[in-house]
């Protein structure tokens, strides 16, 4: 469904990816995982428009995406949970979500969406009317979740959405993001917890130094001595 | 509806502002006119800086072009008033929208300077472009005649301003409660999250400043009605700052709040007459202790203190309701699967 080859992004004369080839299939979840500065947020950025790569491709449904604008990525059907959450704090709820659709003009459509998102998650019914920005930190995600969800993608790029729960919370957001799966959505999920990467991902690519250092299943990350070495210095 | 919420208070204003023609002399008739000008200058900078989150310091130099737009058409090719304003009004927001293309690449402090060079460049043509602007001496316009009205010329120039104030204040008010309203504040709020949720920057940043152009012109070409006379120094940094105060003071992110920070601000300027020489020092020391002790302006200080009053970004009783009718016409090739 989303098919990066050979995809090269530089900051000025910095490479952050060299040369990055992985698969996200149709229906899936997969998970990239890297320590800090291996360009797991520059790969994501890239994924929704943000950053424009030096070369390689991106295509999603056979289309090629890469050089979109970043309303051009949404609008194609792919859209981001960004890192920290990132919502407009003096808004309400209900305009954080309603914006998530900003590229749609399908009223009805946009309605029914936003009675499945207050379904999805019954505590942001009650806060509907407050400010996102007094919400918890877990709320506050969903509130992210959701919006992205307005958008109506086929496919969810979620940057480090455990990052900053608590730790009760972050098994709240495996749910989560297992039932977004369930329901169609494919999931590219970027991760430093390795035990959230493992408990929803089927598949798992680890970025070191702007290349892809391993691929394979993500069930085994956990019991494997060399993965757990590159990527986190044990 | 509480007694002295917003909406009240502002039909107040409005009925009073409707008939104190009748009850001033001449040169308060003119400081009236003077402060529904820079209402209009408020509510467009308002637009652009506390709802779109802009830091943009050429208001004063869209305000300017507006000006020189007006008289200069009129001087220069014979165009009545009743063309040259509209056509003022039209080049100044074209200009807004022109500069609103650096304010893609570049935000914050940034903006700041960039936006500021250009006010200083607006002010050098102004200044050395003799041949077209008549240099620093400024030029003299035609008076303005409403001719098949029975109405002296600052009696209709003032309910003019009144009409324009009130249609555009409604304007503005709608926009801002509108998903249009709402996009822009995502854009002040979190630029990256608003691009990467799909709202695109570029058309939100020009309506933004495209309308502060469109609502500065306005201004630019009644006050160069109501002087007769339009010369560069009405146009400059001191200009811009007045108007970032009245902003500052009314309230960021308020339409109302630009009208009572407008109010404010003239009419403090005008009692400050009395005291000849400390004037700067006392308009400066007064928007210091404004900044420290009421930093929400005063529509923060009347959310706080009046209940019933809001500054909702939907309109009333549509609740969520998404509005078809103010949304841009989608873009070709939007359609989705």
């Amino acid at each position: 469904m989303l098919d990066i080859r050979h995809l090269k992004v530089a900051y000025g004369i910095t490479e952050v990816l060299r040369d990055v080839s992985f698969q996200v299939p149709a229906g899936s979840i997969v998970a990239l995982l890297g320590g800090n500065g291996s360009g797991k947020t520059t790969m994501l950025n890239t994924l929704t428009g943000l950053v424009r790569p030096v070369s390689g491709s991106i295509t999603f449904e056979g289309a090629e995406c890469a050089g979109l604008p970043p309303h051009g990525f949404v609008r194609r059907g792919i859209c981001q949970v960004p890192q920290g959450r990132e919502v407009w704090p003096s808004m309400s709820v209900n305009d954080n979500l309603e914006l998530g659709a900003a590229t749609r003009r399908d009223w009805a459509g946009i309605r029914s969406d936003l009675d499945e998102v207050y379904a999805m998650f019954p505590k942001l019914t009650v806060h509907r009317r407050r400010q996102a920005g007094s919400l918890s930190g877990g709320e506050q995600q969903m509130v992210a979740i959701g919006r992205a969800l307005m958008a109506r993608p086929r496919c969810l790029l979620m940057d480090e959405p455990s990052a900053g729960l608590a730790p009760a919370i972050v098994g709240d957001m495996v749910d989560t993001i297992l039932a977004l799966n369930r329901r169609g959505l494919t999931i590219l999920l970027v991760e430093q917890n390795i035990g959230v990467a493992a408990a929803v991902a089927e598949y798992a690519h680890i970025l070191q130094g702007g290349e892809i250092a391993f691929s394979g299943p993500a069930a085994g990350l956990i019991d494997n001595p060399a993965v757990l070495r590159s990527y986190l210095g044990r | 509806m509480n007694l002295f919420g917003r909406r009240n208070v502002l039909l107040a204003l409005f009925a009073l502002a409707a008939i104190a023609p009748h009850f001033v002399n001449t040169y308060h008739l003119f400081v009236c006119n003077l402060i529904l000008v820079y209402v209009l200058l408020s509510i467009g900078l308002n637009i652009l800086v506390g709802y779109a989150g802009q830091l943009a310091f050429a208001n004063a130099a869209m305000f300017g072009i507006g000006a020189y737009g007006t008289g200069l058409l009129q001087v220069h090719f014979g165009l009545p008033f009743w063309l040259a304003f509209p056509l003022g009004a039209v080049i100044a927001t074209s200009v807004g929208l022109a500069i609103s293309l650096p304010a893609l690449r570049v935000s914050g402090l940034y903006l700041a300077l960039s936006s500021l060079a250009f006010a200083q460049f607006t002010q050098w043509v102004f200044l050395h472009w003799e041949k077209v602007t008549f240099g620093a001496g400024g030029f003299k316009t035609p008076t303005v005649s409403f001719a098949p009205l029975p109405v002296s010329k600052p009696i209709g120039l003032y309910y003019l301003t009144l009409i324009l104030a009130a249609v555009l204040f409604l304007l503005a008010q709608n926009l801002v409660r509108s998903r249009i309203g709402r996009a822009f504040v995502a854009v002040r709020d979190g630029e990256v999250a608003a691009e990467s949720l799909g709202i695109d920057l570029l058309r939100y940043k020009a309506l933004a400043f495209g309308l502060s152009g469109f609502y500065a012109g306005i201004a630019g070409g009644i006050y160069s009605a109501m002087l007769n006379f339009v010369s560069p120094e009405g146009y400059d940094l001191f200009q811009m700052v007045l108007q970032k105060a009245m902003v500052v003071v009314g309230g960021l992110g308020s339409v109302a709040g630009s009208v009572l920070g407008a109010g404010a601000i003239v009419a403090l300027l005008e009692a400050l007459r009395e005291v000849k020489g400390i004037q700067e020092i006392a308009f400066g020391a007064i928007l210091v202790v404004f900044i420290l002790f009421m930093p929400g302006g005063l529509v923060g200080f009347l959310k706080r203190k009046v209940p019933g009053w809001e500054e909702p970004l939907h309109r009333k009783g549509a609740g969520s309701a998404p509005a078809p009718a103010a949304a841009p016409a989608p873009a070709a090739g939007e359609a989705r699967p």
